[in-house]
């Protein structure tokens, strides 16, 4: 038949097109769109070789595949609670200090956390503040305050917003947000003080339009959601995405007072890395200042790099959200890994919220 | 003439075959990890246990205790069971009229008319979800039309975004070619002599319909809705991205197993009796449709 | 042959609903604005940044091979498969064919993944294609199946009795009846695989992107209309490469 050998020779010809040429590949295994182009074209150049992105949209789906077995990453980019996951678990290569000459460049403060003493498996990335997004215009209409949790926890003032606010979609993060909410630290693990946040969230979801993990930031920038709970560089990116599209009003930050979360990420290689040499060259690279800077430009993330300041637009660098000044850190708190059972305890807790 | 036994197993081989090797090992897998535990940091923890000499195989049935003993998975199940069927009705109304008309168009446009049908799925599935998402939405025009509309009747302002209803509108739309084609297929070979017949003996447009088309139809109405009800039934994308706070369905909850909590033992456990259900309510199905035939 | 007006209103309205999200997705292909929300003018920007995207093409290029091949596979296989439970009483193999459909995509993807890592075979795009597969044959067998069900056999007795091999009375009687129903599998099938994340997420590898593993990644930050770009490019290149196929083969689509 003409038609299926048509498709057959056409079939031949894509595949042979796909025939990878043999060079120099670097495996990044990173978040959608946390690289920007040109600090990629420019690596390409310096070291002559080729950057292969994959990539994932949480941290969950990193560790599901590479806790089923997936091998052939060289760099991956994983939140610091994940580090020491990955770490513990045996997948991940320790970095050569003597080929990463840049770590010098990252701010004291990032260095030597609790969940990579030493850094001796990860260096710091790029970091972003669970926080509050809110549209300034329908805020100020409504005369709500925005300094506390209280925005999107407390129906008093969720009344005014009903079916207008969007929560994360992450047991860590909500849970997180309630606890702070209720004075407690983000990392409880106590069953009963955890009950306690189940509460404030369940009083509180009558009133949320829709747990969304992304996707809010063209809701906020269209208008369609005047309050999100969401990370600091996708409340910038909204705020870009309203004013692009002309928009009378402006979506602001909010830092809670109760405290928020810090999610800090970092660069890690994997263990069995098919090329570590290239894998630590990119992360010597990517601590260099302009580099590191290019994403905070793109996105308006935390940067932890001293030396990416000189590079970085100034009215992010101006930006509370994006560096918080020395009060607001001490309220910012990382997230810790779980044990087994603390994951089944959040996770028993979550499906009661959703299914509520 | 028979085609004896070498027949049978050169055409049911190859795919029984492949499905074996591809199908059948790895869900064997996770069979057996549905009686394991969770891994200390994801994944699943090691099958045999041989610390300190004791050669033991780590099995225990506590996942699927944990799932008999709480009804909240038993409630998320039937509500999804509930969804499901009504994507599955939903989709044969729509469908069907389609299916017919294409089946009963003149040779030459049919081709096109059923590629009509399935171009826009080749889109990308999320974007087409955003398209609903927009058309939805509280600023659209679409909304703004259906509320001016119920207006009329004094029926108050809804929102559609986020609500149930977005949710069974986006399940139907994303599996109605799955319905569509399975539908033409049967109805393409339907003899238009038998309907002039039944025309000639007095019967009207809707009997000949009832009468003679439909009964004809029916296995590509049972072979669609298989392949409508049984995957809606576990998807979680369309409740994640249209459905409010309460739209959370069995899919989103396996989901959360294997991502957020990685307890893949609990997943495998929710994904068997899943699939135990749907299969087994397919072959209800269809034995309850060979009763009726006769 | 008449038709009613009923149906022809109903199937309009069909095909409206089918159109409608397609119309914005195209749309807003051209829409000056990074985001999919709302319109803000029109710009062939998106285009011009596409084709200057090498990794996007070549995502949608491995997701076109993918696509052609697991469909192909899958529909052989698949006709055959519904062809045997409409011929003979088997009980494994109605089994294993509806079981894909009926499991959760994620369990099938943690699955094959911890499989392939077994038998120690490299994430890419073999392991996709085969992963693909095993999810489409269940799908091509049930249409060909129903499209099985009142086949006249009687023809195909005629055959036989006038001397044709079983293979040849296959081949020259049967499939030329079920024809609309192996394409209707095999249209299904290329779909399933073209769209396909989950299961493609877990049995990828790195040098292997498809273009929904591209898309659907970019949810966390936003979706550009790049992404529509491409879309309605594949669109309109699979619908070319489908209405060539069928020039070459006509009446494929309408038995007989």
């Amino acid at each position: 038949m003409n038609a299926t050998k048509l498709l057959l020779v056409l079939g031949a010809v894509l595949a042979l097109g796909a025939c990878a040429k043999k060079e120099d590949v670097l495996s990044l295994y990173n978040w959608n769109q946390y690289i920007a182009p040109e600090t990629v074209e420019r690596f390409e150049k310096a070291c002559g070789c080729k950057v292969q992105q994959s990539f994932y949209s949480d941290n969950s789906e990193l560790m599901a595949k590479i806790t089923g077995g997936a091998k052939g990453y060289d760099v991956l980019v994983p939140t610091s609670n994940y580090v020491s996951d990955l770490a513990k678990g045996g997948y991940l290569r320790p970095i050569d200090k003597a080929k990463v000459a840049n770590l010098k460049n990252i701010m004291p403060a990032y260095l030597n956390t609790e969940f990579d003493q030493g850094n001796q498996y990860s260096v710091p990335y790029a970091y972003t503040i669970t926080m509050l997004g809110y549209n300034d215009e329908k805020i100020k209409e409504l005369g709500i305050p925005v300094d506390s949790w209280a925005l999107i926890f407390d129906p008093k003032i969720l009344e005014k917003l009903k079916g207008r606010v969007t929560v994360l979609d992450s047991p860590d993060e909500l849970t997180a947000a309630a606890l702070l909410y209720l004075g407690y630290s983000a990392n409880e693990r106590d069953p009963a003080k955890l009950e306690q946040a189940k509460q404030v969230i369940l009083k509180a979801k009558p009133y949320w339009a829709a747990f969304k993990a992304s996707g809010y930031i063209e809701l906020l920038a269209a208008g369609d959601i005047w309050v999100a709970h969401g990370y600091s560089n996708d409340i910038y990116g909204a705020d870009l995405g309203a004013q692009q599209a002309k928009k009378s009003f402006r979506i602001k930050h909010a830092m809670p007072k109760e405290g928020a979360v810090l999610a800090l990420d970092a660069m890690v290689i994997a263990k069995d890395a098919p090329h570590p040499e290239l894998a630590h060259k990119f992360v010597d690279f990517m601590l260099e200042g302009q580099n590191s800077a290019d994403l905070t430009n793109m996105l308006g993330s935390g940067n932890p790099n001293s030396a990416a300041m000189a590079f970085i637009k100034p009215e992010i660098k101006s930006m509370a959200a994006v560096f918080p000044d020395a009060e607001t850190a001490k309220k910012l708190e990382m997230l810790k890994p779980m044990d087994a059972d603390q994951r089944r305890q959040l996770n028993q807790l979550w499906t009661e919220i959703k299914a509520g | 003439m028979q085609s004896g036994r070498f027949h049978k197993w050169v055409i049911s081989g190859p795919p029984l075959a492949y499905l074996l090797i591809f199908f059948a090992i790895p869900t064997l897998i996770m069979v057996v990890a549905s009686f394991r535990q969770p891994g200390p940091y994801g994944g699943l923890a090691p099958l045999l246990s041989g610390a300190q000499g004791s050669a033991g195989v780590a099995l225990t049935a506590e996942n699927y205790a944990r799932f008999f003993t709480n009804f909240l998975y038993t409630e998320l199940f039937l509500k999804s069971l509930w969804y499901a069927l009504i994507t599955t009705a939903g989709c044969l109304l729509l469908a069907y009229p389609l299916a017919l008309l294409i089946a009963r168009s003149p040779k030459s446009q049919r081709d096109l008319l059923v590629l009509l049908v399935i171009l826009p799925f080749w889109s990308n599935f999320l974007i087409r979800v955003y398209a609903w998402i927009i058309i939805l939405g509280p600023q659209s025009v679409f909304v703004g039309a259906f509320n001016w509309s119920i207006g009329l009747f004094g029926l108050g302002p809804v929102r559609l975004l986020y609500t149930p209803a977005a949710v069974v509108i986006g399940l139907i739309y994303v599996h109605l070619p799955f319905m569509v084609l399975p539908l033409y297929a049967n109805l393409e070979k339907h003899d238009p002599a038998l309907l002039d017949a039944a025309q000639d003996l007095g019967a009207g447009a809707w009997q000949r319909f009832w009468r003679v088309t439909f009964p004809l139809s029916l296995p590509g109405v049972y072979a669609g809705a298989a392949l409508v009800f049984i995957p809606a039934f576990g998807i979680f994308a369309i409740p994640d991205l249209l459905g409010g706070t309460g739209g959370a369905m069995i899919g989103n909850i396996i989901k959360q197993q294997f991502l957020d909590s990685r307890d893949w033992p609990f997943g495998s456990v929710l994904s068997i009796v899943l699939t135990v259900v749907a299969i087994g309510l397919a072959g209800v199905a269809a034995w309850f449709a060979r009763r009726v035939r006769q | 042959m008449r038709r009613s007006g009923w149906l022809a209103a109903a199937a309009i309205a069909g095909y409206v609903f089918l159109y409608a999200p397609l119309a914005i997705v195209v749309a807003y292909s051209f829409n000056d604005s990074s985001m999919n929300a709302q319109w803000v003018g029109f710009t062939l920007d998106w285009y011009r940044k596409l084709f200057r995207n090498a990794d996007m093409l070549t995502a949608a290029r491995n997701s076109l091979v993918i696509g052609l091949v697991a469909s192909a596979v899958s529909t052989v296989l698949g006709t055959m498969a519904g062809y045997a439970i409409y011929r003979y009483r088997l009980r494994l193999l109605p089994l294993l064919v509806l079981a894909p459909i009926a499991i959760p995509e994620i369990l099938m993807g943690v699955s094959l993944l911890l499989f392939f890592v077994m038998i120690n075979l490299t994430l890419g795009m073999l392991s996709i294609t085969l992963a693909h597969i095993a999810f489409c044959i269940g799908f091509v067998a049930i249409v060909v199946r129903a499209r099985l069900a009142g086949l006249d056999e009687s023809l195909v007795e005629a055959a036989r009795d006038l001397g044709a091999t079983p293979w040849q009375a296959f081949k020259l009687v049967t499939l030329p009846l079920i024809m609309p129903g192996v394409v209707a599998g095999a249209l299904m099938a290329f779909t399933l695989s073209i769209d396909d994340f989950v299961i493609t997420f877990f049995t990828a590898g790195p040098d292997s992107r498809t273009l929904p593993l591209a898309i659907y990644t970019m949810v966390k930050i936003t979706v550009t209309p790049e992404v529509n770009a491409v879309s309605t490019l594949l669109m309109l290149l699979t619908l070319v490469l489908i209405v060539v196929a069928s020039k070459l083969s006509p009446g494929a689509m309408r038995g007989r």
